[in-house]
């Protein structure tokens, strides 16, 4: 029994320092905050913002798996949320003898479409264009960023049909819409990046390009469709923003950027990729969204809330490269361990 | 000294710029003013300060986003310093900013020599941590106008010469420029006429083999980042003299614009490759399209529209070209 589980600790190191890290926030805030934390209220509140905050770390997170990033994705859900906001109020093309249903069925696609089409972009510009991820996307996110700006002026759209607010603020049984949406495509992704064999050439590219290139994967098809996939997160992101604030403009979650950076980070995916499991993002992202709304009861001030996210990434990546440099050394001495007693 | 050929972005650059003003000429003559000139240089001198740090930094193959943090630490600690001693002099703000971006340069330098992870994860992390420890320290309130020691004002609005435009004002060259000249002496100087810069190149095109031609890339990186950390200390002080008000968040987030444009000047992050006259071109585009997008009318919102097709084209460009020379070489990976 101790084996066992002695083994499936050392299958993936950096998930349990994870669960040991959560479990351990937990038990102090329950010790310091108590009620006023862990009461209903606060977790359905907390709930409806850390869908689309998780959707996003995801798709960050794919594209670091990659070795690469994504800096345009919140610009790419911005602009995603603004299109359909046009298709929904009326003002790409006249709606008004359609029943709100068929609005809202076109509008959700037109946003779908769009985003995965602005990850697509990213993906050409990445792959066949050998762009550094980092330029690339900075560039795509001025140019998303650019369009947003150009098309509301800056302005908000807001008007949107009661039945899509439902989508962002309704629950069932207690369990928010969007919570489902999370979990479904938390489910899919899982399964994709664990069981396809889709999921195992990202893992193989992520750790090293030119090995993937001489073993038949298709480096740049693969670019393009995880970028795609990542744009499509971004989309679905942006459907849950937009009905839950009611309004889609530019530059809402500009903070989001760094925050699921850190997330992805401290979830166990390397920024040189290769490394990361989806269950680890998803720990991480819910341990911040639990530190975060701890810091609202403190009041900390939005300043030093960006203070501790900052620390956290730096300590995060200390730690990491401990562990790693343990390892290095555990794995060294085993074999030399091996040899010794082979020999004696 | 002899001087080089301008490289192919440089060229193009300079060709967008003249078809750009001629196009705005000829939509609104009054483009063409000293005014509009005077109000360019007086604008864009923070961005090219900022811009030749970020340029250093990138040439040397890392990055670094908490240049905005460094110059609002620095530019903010001084003038609460200021106000608190009460000492009235533009000398003693440039010691103290320069000294502030001096000391978070070298701590970005450290973690990232220690820390051995991508340069762009670590200064993202420290741009909140400088910002976070700046609003815990030394506070967060907005300084107005009229609470500005006078020496700002006095900085902000002091000029080289002057000229009396038709309405009778006096416009002129700011004194802005000197420290945006010493800026761009200074990293000319250190690229191509030192030893540093040489490292420098190296540690961009090929961090192993610059260690083995002997580079210390430690000393390359603390030199680096400490030179970011004062330029954008300079920067810090020259923006409260430009807005005159001090305000401790006015800076955060624009350090990817800043990037935007000496990427568009022809630096490529993955480092080795970049030149002055290219960040000097793509700064002056950056800061053209903001401030004199208005002649063609178009409104405020349009600016990041054309600068976002402009990055997209240049990186583009730039990027297929080395892919071409790399399938040339049979280089398949990149």
């Amino acid at each position: 029994m101790g084996e066992k589980f002695k083994r499936m600790i050392k299958k993936d190191i950096s998930i349990t320092i994870l669960a040991c890290f959560i479990i351990g926030i937990m038990l102090f805030l329950a010790i310091s905050l108590g009620g006023k934390m862990y009461n209903v209220r606060n977790f359905s509140s907390m709930a409806f913002q850390v869908s689309e905050f998780a959707v996003l770390s995801l798709g960050m997170s794919l594209a670091m798996m990659l070795g690469g990033i994504d800096l345009s994705i919140i610009a790419n859900a911005n602009l995603s949320g603004i299109i359909a906001g046009y298709v929904m109020c009326g003002k790409l093309f006249n709606t008004g003898n359609m029943s709100p249903a068929v609005v809202i069925f076109l509008a959700v696609l037109a946003a779908l479409t769009c985003a995965a089409l602005l990850g697509a972009l990213n993906g050409v510009m990445i792959a066949k264009f050998s762009a550094p991820p980092m330029v690339a996307t900075l560039g795509t996110m001025t140019f998303y960023n650019g369009i947003g700006m150009a098309i509301t002026g800056g302005q908000g759209i807001v008007g949107f049909p009661d039945m899509f607010l439902k989508f962002g603020s309704g629950a069932v049984f207690q369990i928010p819409y969007v919570v489902i949406v999370l979990f479904f495509v938390a489910i899919i992704l899982m399964f994709v990046m664990e069981k396809t064999t889709f999921g195992r050439k990202l893992y193989i590219m992520g750790e090293n390009h030119t090995a993937a290139r001489f073993s038949a994967i298709k480096n740049e098809r693969l670019i393009i469709i995880t970028y795609t996939i990542v744009g499509l997160l971004a989309g679905i992101a942006s459907l849950m923003i937009v009905s839950r604030v009611n309004s889609a403009k530019v530059g809402y979650g500009d903070t989001y950027l760094l925050q699921a950076i850190l997330v992805a980070v401290l979830g166990g995916v390397s920024p040189s990729g290769g490394k990361g499991k989806i269950f680890g993002v998803l720990l991480a992202v819910f341990s911040t969204q639990m530190l975060s709304s701890a810091f609202t009861q403190w009041q900390f001030s939005p300043y030093s809330k960006k203070l501790v996210w900052g620390a956290m990434l730096v300590i995060i990546m200390l730690i990491n490269l401990l562990v790693d440099k343990k390892m290095q050394t555990v794995t060294a001495a085993a074999p030399a361990k091996k040899g010794a007693a082979a020999q004696s | 000294m002899h001087i080089r050929k301008m490289t192919g972005t440089e060229k193009f650059l300079l060709v967008l710029i003249v078809v750009y003003c001629i196009i705005v000429a000829a939509v609104n003559p009054a483009f063409l003013s000293w005014e509009t000139l005077f109000d360019l240089i007086r604008s864009s001198a923070g961005n090219m300060i900022l811009a030749m740090g970020v340029l250093v930094v990138m040439i040397s193959g890392g990055i670094d986003v908490s240049f905005p943090a460094i110059a609002l630490f620095g530019g903010y600690t001084a003038t609460r310093l200021m106000m608190a001693w009460d000492i009235n002099n533009m000398v003693f703000a440039f010691a103290v900013s320069i000294g502030i971006g001096l000391v978070l340069g070298l701590i970005n330098a450290l973690i990232i020599y220690l820390l051995k992870i991508e340069p762009f994860i670590v200064t993202l992390g420290t741009a909140s941590i400088f910002h976070g420890l700046m609003t815990v320290l030394v506070g967060t309130t907005n300084i107005g106008a009229s609470k500005l020691p006078t020496s700002y004002t006095s900085f902000g609005a002091a000029k080289l010469f002057s000229i009396t435009d038709s309405y009778g004002a006096e416009i002129g060259v700011s004194v802005f420029i000197i420290p945006v000249i010493l800026a761009i002496a200074v990293t000319w100087f250190m690229l191509y006429k030192t030893m540093i810069g040489r490292g420098i190149f190296a540690m961009g095109c090929s961090e192993e083999s610059a260690k083995r031609a002997g580079f210390n890339n430690f000393h390359t990186r603390l030199v680096i980042y400490c030179f970011a950390g004062v330029l954008a200390g300079i920067m810090g002080i020259i923006y409260v003299a430009n807005c005159n008000t001090c305000n401790p968040i006015s800076l955060i987030g624009t350090e990817m614009s800043v990037i935007a444009a000496v990427v568009i000047g022809g630096a490529k992050m993955t480092g080795g490759q970049g030149t002055i006259l290219g960040t000097f071109l793509g700064v002056l585009i950056m800061n053209l399209l903001n401030s004199t997008l208005v002649f063609l009318g178009f409104s405020a919102s349009w600016n990041n529209f054309f600068i976002g097709i402009i990055l997209l084209v240049s990186i583009g460009a730039t990027s297929y070209q080395e892919r071409m020379k790399n399938r040339k070489n049979f280089i398949y990976t990149e």
